[in-house]
């Protein structure tokens, strides 16, 4: 019985020692400069969902410029029609990136922002659960972009998805 | 463990825990009453029994084990076929047995209250703090309490605390949104005088629903779709209409005084403010309520007596920004003037009832033309004749004429109840008619929703709703004795019951108004809604109380089955409650408690195709007037596939924790 102990707790031992190594070389590497790769201008279709309906589709153009070596800003275009609600162009700061496999991800639980309408009107938004991805494809490269917006004093949370090819 | 392994589990806890009991008494379980009485059936105190027309009583024991904060948490765990769902703009939407909350007239001590969020009164409002029972009548009442009364009343009778004085201090915490709900309650009654003052403070920060997938999972799929690859369709379809449910506060002060001025007058004040602030992602939401009466009664005798009274119930709505700046672009007020008149005479062993009222309603809101306001008088005469032509027999005839001033409409309804009183069982017949007028804002209403180019226009020409109401009930009560185990009381309802519905107001395209799409306030032709409600209880001597209510509904012609809500044809509530004194300084009340709904009848798919909650409830009566209530709220962890708007808004099993100290028994 001490003898499978033993074992048991040698095996355990060694593995969490090459676990860690393991984990240590990973840390040891240089940051990837994701940010370098994700920007630029993508067009594509953009959905949007209110309450459970579809609100609007058509092809919009999302810029993503550099903050950081590891974060982009995001701008979502302005929606609308005249003789409608017409939202402006939307910024979302310091979206955070990484590396999941060939995918370039960032996620953002909630950002909240203000922003002024064509009346010169001071609006609140607010962005949550953003995921945002970056593949390399044939044509170049590609993203997808889901969140949720809330603006103004709208009550109805605008269910949003866009996907484009980079300009 | 299995859920149902789980519910056999715990039904056999509670099943078993009269065996563990001393001795058998019924200390906390005043649902025995035999003969409690009634009013909202007649205007008419009556015993349960002789009620004209089936009343469901929810009473103060009922309220207690459902440690409910608000009438939506209480009716929900009690009334079949009742569900609140939330509407786009998280104010709550009642479903009653097809009706909207609008075709149901909720009253406090009789009086309605102004104000409405979605489609009906603010249910935050009605705390249920100072509350000694709950009168349900289901069908049509206007020919007693006029407009709205459509597919039932529901009325929250006060509490009117005898002692010479009680004190109670309380406050629960709920893991669901971490909630929490403090209250206080005072009360004394000393020669001439009798106080009841209450206040009740609730937070409950916002809760984020569960989505199926994550929002990478989302975008991992859309980016699969985008490239023309394999993906999966059902990580894209998030059927889910709301996301987070919004943090709120809520404070509700109240206060009534009554004076016996002589053996004959009594005089009786109330007042009441409620504060609730929603608060959003982008802006707050406050809601302030103010309410005062007086009323003054004289009696003769017993059954001769005259009652005047006057009402004021104040509800605004406001916007401020998260610095504290009042936007004024959502500002509302609605303020009623109401005053009552009413007269019972007897007649011998019958008694003649005469009343009349006055309403003046005022709404100003953002949804009107900016800048304007309207009013109207709603005016009203009554009579009921109560009469007792045998011991067994009972008919009681109704009739009331209405008039509304902004347009000029004008509503006769009637009711007639005959009950008939065979020695084995209690036979009830009722015929019944209801309206509601149409209200300011759906006849002025002139609303670009949220500025998305979409109006919403008010019709100044819309008639009242007309509902046509019969039903037929048989009820069973009866007390077991020498039966060993059984000994108790049983009872038992069937009602079936149909209402013809018609003139029914809603929205229908209003075609292009100014370049934007358009709604219009209309009358539709109608619905017709078959029900039975089917009721039943044992309250065994011992201390168990089991008690079950079905009700199976179906609704025809033209059926508006709207998103906020959705017609269940069964649904069933049911309760094992189990009372008993172990000691001296303990006692234990405990109630396994659950709520089914089926299938929506819209035979939507995209929604929950029924769903079951379980609740377990334990309070602990501790020394000297402390009590400890801890409660399991969905027992067996249901989550809805998706949270559209009248899914129940639950992420899982909660817990909570109260306290409630009644000081008067610890001082």
């Amino acid at each position: 019985m001490k003898f499978k102990s033993l074992m048991t707790m040698t095996m355990a031992a060694a593995a969490l020692v090459f676990s860690v190594s393991s984990c240590s070389s990973d840390d040891d590497e240089p940051e990837v400069a994701v940010a370098e790769q994700a920007v630029g201008t993508y067009t594509g279709p953009e959905v949007i969902m209110v309450m459970g309906e579809e609100s609007s589709s058509g092809t919009s153009t999302y810029e993503f410029s550099k903050a950081s070596d590891t974060a982009v800003d995001m701008l979502i275009p302005s929606s609308g029609e005249a003789g409608m609600m017409v939202i402006p162009a939307l910024p979302v700061k310091n979206i955070p990136l990484s590396k999941v496999g060939n995918s370039i991800v960032g996620k953002i639980d909630s950002y909240a922002g203000k922003v002024s309408n064509a009346a010169g009107d001071e609006k609140a938004y607010t962005i949550s659960d953003l995921a945002v991805i970056f593949e390399d494809v044939p044509k170049g490269k590609a993203v997808a972009v889901t969140f949720s917006l809330k603006y103004g004093n709208m009550p109805m949370t605008m269910e949003t998805t866009f996907t484009g090819d980079r300009n | 463990m299995t859920d149902n392994l789980k519910l056999l589990f715990l039904a056999g806890v509670v099943l078993t825990m009269p065996v563990l009991g001393i001795s058998a008494q019924t200390a906390f379980r005043d649902s025995v009453e035999l003969n409690p009485v009634v009013v909202t059936a007649s205007h008419t105190p009556k015993a349960l029994k002789d009620a004209p027309v089936v009343t469901r009583l929810i009473t103060l024991h009922d309220i207690k084990i459902a440690d409910a904060t608000n009438i939506q948490d209480l009716l929900i765990q009690e009334i079949p076929g009742l569900e609140f769902g939330f509407a786009m703009s998280q104010e709550t939407s009642l479903n009653m047995s097809g009706f909207g909350g609008n075709a149901v007239l909720f009253l406090v001590d009789g009086d309605r209250m102004a104000g409405e969020t979605m489609d009906n009164v603010d249910y935050n409002r009605m705390s249920l703090d100072n509350v000694g029972r709950i009168e349900i009548v289901k069908g049509a009442s206007s020919a007693l309490y006029g407009s709205n009364a459509v597919g039932g009343v529901v009325n929250i009778i006060s509490r009117e605390n005898l002692e010479p004085w009680t004190a109670n201090v309380n406050s629960r915490y709920n893991t669901f949104g971490h909630e929490w709900r403090n209250g206080a309650s005072f009360s004394f009654n000393k020669a001439k005088w009798n106080s009841q003052t209450s206040f009740q403070h609730t937070n409950i920060d916002p809760v984020n629903l569960p989505k199926a997938h994550s929002s990478e999972e989302i975008a991992f799929e859309l980016m699969k779709k985008a490239q023309g690859l394999p993906y999966d369709e059902s990580v894209l379809n998030d059927d889910s209409n709301l996301s987070r449910l919004y943090g709120q506060k809520t404070y509700n002060v109240k206060e009534r005084l009554t004076w016996r001025a002589t053996d004959r007058l009594t005089l009786t004040g109330r007042g009441s403010y409620f504060f609730r602030t929603s608060e959003r992602d982008t802006h707050d939401y406050h809601f302030n309520a103010y309410s005062a009466g007086l009323k003054g009664r004289y009696a003769w005798s017993r059954d001769r007596h005259l009652e005047l009274s006057y009402a004021y119930d104040q509800y605004d709505k406001a916007n401020f920004m998260p610095n504290g700046t009042r936007t004024h672009d959502h500002d509302y007020s609605n303020r009623q003037h109401v005053a009552h008149l009413r007269y019972h005479h007897p007649l011998g062993k019958n008694s003649l009832l005469l009343g009349a009222d006055y309403m003046n309603d005022y709404l100003s809101t953002y949804q009107f033309i900016a800048g304007t306001s309207h009013a109207q008088d709603n005016i009203d005469g009554y009579a009921q004749f109560d009469w007792n032509i045998t011991p067994r027999l009972n008919v009681v005839g109704s009739v009331r004429y209405d008039y509304f001033s902004a347009s000029a409409q004008k509503a006769l309804t009637q009711r007639l109840a005959v009950v008939y009183k065979f020695p084995w069982m209690t036979f009830r017949a009722n015929y019944a008619s209801g309206f509601r007028a149409p209200t300011l804002k759906e006849m002025y209403m002139h609303f670009d929703m949220g500025n998305m180019g979409y109006m919403i226009m008010g019709n100044p020409d819309l008639e009242p709703e007309k509902s046509n109401n019969f039903n037929v009930a048989v009820e069973r009560q009866n007390r077991i004795r020498n039966s060993g185990i059984l000994d108790g009381v049983y009872s038992f309802t069937l009602m079936g019951y149909c209402n013809i519905f018609d003139k029914r107001i809603t929205t229908i395209d209003g075609g292009l108004y100014e370049g934007m799409e358009s709604a219009l306030y209309w009358n539709e032709d109608g619905v017709k809604v078959w029900g039975v409600d089917v009721s039943m209880g044992h309250y065994f001597d011992w201390g168990l109380t089991l008690k079950l209510n079905y009700s199976w509904m179906h609704e025809a012609g033209d059926v508006y089955f709207s998103q906020f809500n959705q017609p269940r044809t069964h649904s069933l509530t049911w309760r094992i409650g189990y009372g008993h004194r172990f000691a001296r300084h303990y006692a234990l009340d405990a109630a396994l408690s659950g709520r089914s709904q089926g299938k929506p009848q819209s035979g939507r798919s995209d929604v929950d195709q029924g769903y079951t909650i379980w609740r377990l409830m334990l309070q602990h009566h501790l020394w000297r007037g402390i009590h400890l209530n801890t409660a399991v709220d969905n027992l067996f962890n249901y989550k809805p596939k998706s949270y559209y708007y009248c899914s129940p808004l639950t992420t899982g099993t909660s817990f909570s924790v109260g306290v409630s100290v009644d000081l008067d028994r610890l001082l």
